[in-house]
């Protein structure tokens, strides 16, 4: 299986989005931005459709498109009769849509919107394991920079802005991260299931621990295994039982079916324990 | 009836619906919820085509599965509520995706049901969508006054015994709203119809009567142009509606009472810039 080499390729692409992920997943969680999150991965959307269209990188794209609705929810944030979660909602819908225009202009709408939902895992080339080894990095270090801040700011926002940090500043830079880590996925596993990495791998790691280095390391091994899992599920159910998995689907499906089998030992536990107490 | 004009109808009475029933959703802040319901149709529709029943009803029982299962992972203290939301949006998402690599018949037109198509909106989802419309602001009327004393107040709604199974009926109802607006919308669009008008009216008026009226006309209207839209440029319907919905928003925010001119009457009476 290891022997082909879209497959080392594909290999080493979940890896490096495990480690990426797995920290910003951990941030999402901290900060209970999961709605932003999966905002972010709609409107990443039509700045994605444009670039594939005009011959551009999807990478700047991607980052456009990321910038404009960052400002957009930081502007709309300020109408006082319109709560941030509408202000999502809203943006999810109508970036989305525009996405969705652009891409039902062509001819080729159908596989062309598939492949930037769902991506290609097992077609990554050189240059896209590149970008996401330097996002990685990139990450990587800014979260070592800003970690004790992004917790600080977290749990006390208050205290926080009294010590004169500038709270609009690092809320910019979690989301940049966000939108990065999107704009990484997007060509592996798709702008549709980013969210899989970025949420699920999290939620599990804290039903396991309550320390947030832990939940980070949790979430990254949790998304390498399980990674790897749907990589070779996808790989036998093709080439052996000639039935297409989408790598990406059975990550995300995979993910899932680990939280929910934890969620549910977490739950009986706790009843169990009720009932003797 | 031609195919446009079944379209027609059936976008303008789930925009009705949907508007109203997105007053009770922004005052909940059950927003990202309802974008999870919307992916969660997704795998329900795949599922109904593979077994050979009715998509909308694949649809209903799978976002019906989703707010049963939501309902007892809340009770996870560690995890808060929207984590929870995501991991069942996205895990629905990648379940509906694999279902549909897995798909032994001729597969099924993915972008239809992600972005709908006009052409898909049968008679018997203009019928449905009608009997939903009514039985949906029926069950609104009746419960209007305990839903919401639910939304402004959890904590003395819930001491009154009232509460928690409104909050699971009111789940169910938007479920069963979202899955008429899929065939015309999409899985993924039919939000925009459920929220947007509803934020949109709350910039028009302060008044809740008000408010429920014109999210409820606001939908039916942008339905209709953004159909209209999509006819004459041949875009796709649910794109079409969506930014359509968008538009007025942000038309609204500019000139409406509540929008951007009380915003700057209210920073020059504070003194603010």
């Amino acid at each position: 299986m290891l022997s082909e080499p879209f497959m080392q390729r594909a290999l080493l692409e979940v890896l490096l989005l495990a480690i990426v992920s797995g920290c910003v997943g951990t941030v999402v969680l901290v900060r209970r931005h999961a709605f932003v999150a999966d905002a972010l991965t709609h409107t990443m959307f039509p700045g994605v459709a444009i670039a594939f269209f005009a011959g551009q990188s999807l990478f700047i794209g991607a980052l456009v498109a990321a910038v404009v609705s960052t400002v957009l929810l930081t502007l709309l944030s300020s109408v006082r009769r319109v709560d941030d979660d509408s202000v999502l909602a809203l943006l999810v819908a109508t970036f989305f849509a525009a996405g969705v225009v652009v891409v039902s202009r062509r001819a080729s709408f159908n596989s062309d919107l598939t492949s930037l939902l769902f991506g290609h895992l097992l077609t990554v080339d050189r240059s896209t394991i590149v970008q996401s080894a330097m996002v990685t990095v990139f990450v990587v270090v800014v979260l070592a920079l800003v970690g004790k801040e992004l917790v600080f700011r977290s749990f006390d926002p208050e205290a926080f802005r009294a010590l004169g940090y500038r709270v609009l500043v690092l809320d910019a830079v979690t989301n940049a991260l966000v939108a990065l880590v999107i704009v990484a996925a997007a060509r592996a596993i798709g702008t549709a299931l980013v969210v899989a990495l970025l949420v699920t791998p999290a939620a599990t790691a804290r039903l396991v621990s309550d320390r947030i280095p832990m939940i980070g390391l949790v979430s990254v091994g949790l998304i390498a295994a399980c990674g790897v899992a749907g990589l070779a599920l996808s790989y036998v159910a093709s080439v052996d039982h000639d039935v297409r998995v989408e790598p990406g689907a059975a990550i995300t499906v995979i993910l899932t079916l680990v939280f929910g089998v934890l969620a549910t030992t977490t739950l009986l536990t706790r009843h169990r324990r009720r009932i003797a107490a | 009836m031609s195919i446009y004009g079944r379209a027609l109808i059936e976008v303008m009475v789930a925009g009705f619906a949907a508007g109203v029933i997105g007053v009770h959703i922004v005052l909940r802040r059950l927003q990202f919820f309802t974008v999870a319901l919307a992916h969660a149709t997704f795998p329900g529709v795949v599922l109904a085509y593979w077994l050979g029943i009715l998509p909308l009803l694949g649809a209903l029982g799978f976002g019906w599965l989703v707010v049963g299962l939501l309902v007892v992972l809340t009770r996870l203290k560690q995890v808060d509520g929207s984590s929870l939301v995501g991991v069942l949006l996205a895990g629905s998402f990648g379940l509906g995706v694999l279902l549909q690599g897995l798909q032994p018949r001729p597969a099924l037109d993915l972008t239809s049901i992600l972005t709908g198509h006009v052409v898909a909106t049968s008679t018997a989802d203009v019928a449905t969508s009608i009997v939903v419309a009514v039985l949906v602001l029926a069950i609104l009327a009746a419960l209007h006054k305990e839903l919401i004393f639910g939304a402004f107040d959890p904590l003395a709604a819930e001491a009154q015994g009232y509460s928690r199974w409104l909050d699971l009926l009111l789940l169910l109802t938007v479920e069963a709203v979202i899955i008429t607006t899929v065939p015309a919308m999409g899985t993924i669009l039919s939000v925009a119809l459920v929220i947007v008008p509803a934020i949109t009216a709350r910039l028009w008026t302060d008044r809740l009567g008000l408010t429920f009226l014109i999210a409820g006309l606001l939908g039916s209207g942008s339905g209709l142009l953004g159909l209209t839209l999509s006819d004459r440029y041949r875009l796709a319907a649910g794109g079409a509606i969506a930014l359509t919905t968008g538009a007025v928003f942000l038309l609204s925010w500019l000139i409406a009472p509540f929008g951007l001119r009380r915003q700057a009457r209210y920073r020059s009476a504070h003194g603010l810039v």
